[in-house]
């Protein structure tokens, strides 16, 4: 694993089946929006020893036209919405801020929970990404330091505790800690 | 300590030691084994789209 520079990430892995099943959904999805990947897969890309039947992804707020020619093109693609299969109903559930979730067809997991950024928070993750080089494509991922900060401050699970650890170990030399405990701070007193 | 404290230690320290193996090893060794765990459980797991939802506490789906 290459830290090369602040966005930029190299791994040399094995694709897992989830990589697989993500870069082929990345793939179509930045053809139509800007995108960022958050949560427990960026954990997992980085070497967790964990599995995960989801993949979190935020993508800006789009339009109807653009959100259906997505859908059509995942369609195309054998993904389909597990919320749904009426595009304008999966379009709703995310203009009230519900995630929806796309899988491939006659399966449930893995699939990719897609939502709109509905706070502050998601914005900073959509707006300061890393892109992770990988053998068969890019992945975009949230900065390590929120993705630490909001693990430990808000999300607080074991799981989540655990995946904050291995990033912080495994990116020591690589983050800027300063930044993790400006997040740490943000986040405590928007969620208080 | 309890039982749950003792075991989320137990936990971390394994965390601390698989991360340190993911340093010092090829990326292609670490993420072989890594694969193990991930594409094992992923063709394990079935269940029906009502029982995921309900897992996951989600409410807004059609049937």
């Amino acid at each position: 694993m290459k830290f090369i520079d602040k966005e930029t990430i190299k791994i040399d892995r094995e694709l897992s089946d989830l990589d697989n099943f993500t870069l082929d959904f990345i793939k179509i999805l930045e053809k139509n929006t800007d995108y960022v990947i958050v949560s427990g897969y960026v954990a997992i890309l980085l070497g967790r020893a964990r599995a995960s039947e989801d993949v979190d992804v935020i993508i800006p707020k789009i339009n109807f036209s653009k959100f259906q020619s997505l859908y059509t093109q995942l369609k195309k693609n054998d993904f389909y919405c597990l919320n749904s299969e009426e595009v304008s109903t999966v379009y709703d559930y995310l203009k009230d801020n519900l995630a929806v979730r796309f899988a491939k067809k006659d399966t449930m997991i893995p699939n990719i929970e897609m939502k709109w950024t509905k706070s502050d928070f998601d914005k900073i993750a959509l707006e300061n990404t890393i892109d992770v080089v990988l053998s068969k494509g890019k992945i975009r991922i949230s900065h390590l330091e929120l993705q630490i900060a909001f693990k430990e401050e808000v999300l607080k699970s074991p799981k989540d505790l655990e995946d904050a650890r291995h990033i912080e170990k495994i990116a020591e030399s690589y983050l800027d800690k300063e930044l993790i405990n400006k997040y740490r701070e943000q986040l405590r007193e928007f969620y208080k | 300590m309890s039982f749950t404290s003792k075991n989320q230690k137990e936990r971390m320290r394994f965390v601390d030691k698989w991360a340190e193996y993911v340093k010092t090893h090829s990326d292609k060794d670490w993420s072989r084994q890594q694969n193990m765990v991930i594409n094992s459980s992923l063709k394990s797991a079935s269940m029906t789209r009502e029982q995921f939802f309900k897992m996951k506490g989600e409410k807004h789906f059609q049937i």
